[in-house]
């Protein structure tokens, strides 16, 4: 009886064993992802070209902001199906000098990091100037300078402050809320995002380490060891809708997928000029049609592309 | 009946395995004519060919199985797979006895110590220093340390403890470091303390009456001399020349003596101003300029061997963020198909092309395009009969124009000639020209 019962034990075994190699995807539950080149913008609709785009905002409308860091200028695209549908109209507000990380709140409402004077400047829908995000009631106001910024799913503002350590949480009218420390150990850190969760991410670029707070956690914690080995200077960080992180690889000229513990996925693209490839991303946007947008710098445009899972 | 037949046939394995293992320990089971061993066969027999070796064993220091005569603990009698007949391979056979000389977790550890290379400073049989050294004293570590030995014997004031005593290894580790980096032997100022008292009137007057017990004195004194009395830095910050801590640093009557009057670039704003605001209206800045460490995190504030106070040679500052570039050119500089050199790659001066504080252009370049960079020093003009230039359109991809960098990387590439992005001529002309691409 005791041997039949160990047969059938082993027999069960053996057969999850072999499934797991048949199917590894299936057992791990990580679909391979992969991009799929749509297009690229290289220019306004009066055929200036883009010089030097450093940021990219997208949401679920076909609006897509382009910071035209170099011009000194956002251009404002009309997105859909694959295609522009109309040309770009410029925004261009004198409080704006030298745009770079950009996004949009759920109302359509444009923020966008001046990285000349170092602050947030908030702007309509439709591209005029609201004010800037400067944080009201944080301590020490003297010891601020940000170095980005990035807004969660209910419009609060997170910005990371290079001269005190922290990243500064804001409600949406700009009011200080809390902040958290930078962990010990760091190097030196050059984005953040906040993901549907309200985790918020942080990338070290030096070290190529992740650290990460939970919603209402109070300190950031490794994600990861140092991700050396998969890129060479990670300079942006963005979550999609199913948590999983997206870093841009500035010196490396690639993107690369993590899932939410940290776990490499995917290393997509490389160093080139071609469409497809990149040299010097600086920036990147995904939306909920999987849709990706980079700010591909030092090829002077925007690549477009889609998500295969 | 079962149960009785079931002891017996164990009991029966049991004896079966104590007999086989008494016959392998008494040598039963093996023949009986072995070669006899010849007494002295470990060592003194081969003496009687190896007749150099008599006189090592006549040095004043000889290592111990050496002199024990036991030659086979190190030496395979027959053959080996090591040269001279090692019994391991020759960067592993000291390891094998001699296992704390590099503790797991060192602070820091002799490179010829991690290479296993015991033999660059001691005679693996004996010599007449101790320790089986092959000589002694500071010249012996000297003879590798080229640029140190040459700044020393440059330098008009030397520091006593490099002259008395054990030298070098006053202050140094010969073989690792448990805690300390550069093999010290304690960190600052504990190190110093050792020799050095602070409460001596003279010392605390040339100290401007501060408390310095506690600082970390290679901030400003070059522990290996210097041109400069007191033994201060080659560079030194003016006011620290000038003895002005208090430009700085609250008076040493304070209640925080030494404290610093502000916080990272905003101290350093006081008198450098206009360079700051220069800086400052560039559009695009240096990041770690602005954040709390400021200015320290490439400068030192009293004094260094680098010029502008760096904390190192450029490469090095630099690389302890980009680490990735500076590999990189590391990697481009030991490639054999690199015949050309760009000078500052080749130099790892990367301020020659990057602006280290800010600049207008992309990358901090120092110029805002290829040909002018690059014009700096190259001819580009004359480079090729191929039309570069802003009105040369890159045929893969319509915003960007031919220039240096559409074929060249600035920082290197690896093991690419000629700094090209692509390992051959033809790989980088078929970029754009598709219809010479080969089948």
């Amino acid at each position: 009886m005791n041997l039949m019962k160990d047969a059938i034990k082993i027999y069960a075994v053996m057969t999850i064993a072999t499934l797991c190699l048949l199917f590894p995807k299936l057992s791990f539950g990580a679909a391979e992802i992969k991009f799929r080149h749509v297009t690229s913008i290289y220019s306004d609709d009066r055929g200036i070209g883009i010089n030097h785009p450093e940021g990219v905002a997208c949401n679920e409308t076909p609006v897509l902001i382009v910071a035209d860091t170099q011009n000194e200028r956002l251009l404002r695209y009309n997105f859909q199906n694959g295609e522009m549908e109309t040309g770009a109209t410029l925004i261009k507000v004198p409080q704006l000098s030298y745009p770079g990380k950009t996004q949009m709140n759920s109302k359509g409402e444009i923020y966008t990091f001046d990285r000349k004077q170092r602050r947030i400047i908030r702007l309509t829908s439709e591209g005029k100037f609201k004010g800037y995000v400067d944080p009201i009631g944080m301590p020490s106001p003297h010891q601020y300078i940000p170095r980005s910024f990035a807004l969660d799913n209910e419009d609060n503002v997170y910005i990371l402050d290079i001269f005190s350590d922290r990243v500064l949480l804001l409600d949406v009218e700009g009011n200080y809320q809390r902040h958290i420390q930078f962990p010990e150990n760091h190097g030196f850190f050059s984005d953040l995002t906040v993901d549907f969760k309200g985790s918020i991410f942080l990338v070290d670029s030096t070290n190529a380490v992740i650290f990460s707070a939970a919603k209402k956690s109070a300190t950031f914690t490794p994600l990861s060891e140092s991700l050396k080995q998969y890129m060479r200077f990670p300079t942006a960080i963005t979550a999609d809708e199913r948590g999983r992180i997206y870093l841009v690889d500035r010196n490396g000229g690639k993107i690369i997928i993590l899932g939410q513990n940290g776990s490499f996925l995917n290393r997509l693209s490389d160093q080139g000029w071609k469409d497809g490839r990149l040299n010097h991303p600086s920036g990147m946007c995904i939306n909920k049609k999987g849709e990706v947008f980079i700010a591909d710098t030092s090829n002077n445009r925007i690549q477009v592309f889609l998500i295969l899972e | 009946m079962m149960k009785i037949s079931a002891v017996y046939s164990q009991n029966f394995f049991f004896y079966l395995l104590f007999l086989s293992v008494w016959l392998i320990i008494t040598g039963t089971a093996y023949p009986q004519n072995h070669a006899e061993i010849i007494p002295g066969a470990k060592g003194k027999v081969c003496l009687k060919c190896h007749e150099k070796f008599k006189e090592t064993v006549r040095n004043r220091y000889v290592h111990p199985l050496m002199k024990n005569g036991e030659c086979t603990g190190c030496h395979v009698p027959h053959a080996s797979s090591h040269k001279n007949l090692l019994t391991a391979g020759p960067t592993r056979l000291c390891y094998e006895c001699h296992k704390k000389v590099l503790p797991e977790n060192a602070g820091s550890a002799h490179g010829v110590v991690k290479e296993g290379r015991c033999d660059q400073c001691h005679n693996s049989h004996g010599s007449n220093y101790k320790f089986i050294l092959k000589r002694s004293g500071n010249s012996f570590c000297l003879d590798c340390h080229k640029d140190l030995n040459e700044t020393i014997n440059k330098n008009r004031f030397h520091h006593g403890a490099m002259k008395t005593g054990k030298g070098c290894l006053n202050c140094h580790e010969p073989h690792a470091s448990n805690r300390f980096k550069k093999l010290l032997k304690n960190d600052a100022p504990a190190l110093c303390l050792r020799c050095h008292t602070t409460d001596k009137p003279s010392f605390k007057q040339k100290h401007l009456n501060y408390e310095v017990a506690n600082s970390n004195c290679n901030s400003c004194h070059n522990p290996h001399g210097s041109d400069t009395k007191g033994i201060l830095f080659a560079a030194v910050h003016k006011p620290v020349s000038e003895k002005k801590c208090t430009e700085c640093h609250a008076g040493p009557t304070s209640s925080t003596p030494l404290k610093v009057m502000a916080q990272g670039s905003e101290l350093c704003l006081k008198c450098h101003k206009d360079m700051m605001d220069n800086t400052l209206k560039k559009d695009r800045v240096h990041w770690p300029l602005m954040n709390n460490t400021g200015c320290l995190n490439c400068h030192t504030p009293h004094g260094a061997v680098q010029k502008m106070l760096l904390k190192g040679p450029v490469s090095s500052v630099c690389g302890s963020c980009h680490s990735d570039t500076i590999e990189l050119q590391k990697l481009s500089i030991e490639n054999p198909e690199n015949k050309i050199w760009c000078e500052p790659v080749k130099t790892g001066n990367c301020i020659t092309c990057h602006s280290p504080h800010s600049s207008d252009s992309v990358l901090l370049m120092v110029k805002p395009t290829g040909f002018e960079l690059c014009g700096t020093c190259h001819e580009w003009q004359t480079h090729s009969t191929h039309p570069i230039g802003e009105k040369i359109t890159d045929t893969r991809n319509k915003n960007l124009t031919l220039d240096c960098y559409s074929c060249h990387n600035g920082c290197g590439t690896k093991n690419k000639p000629f700094m090209l992005h692509y390992g051959t001529t033809h790989e980088v002309c078929i970029q754009c020209h598709i219809e010479r691409l080969k089948s």
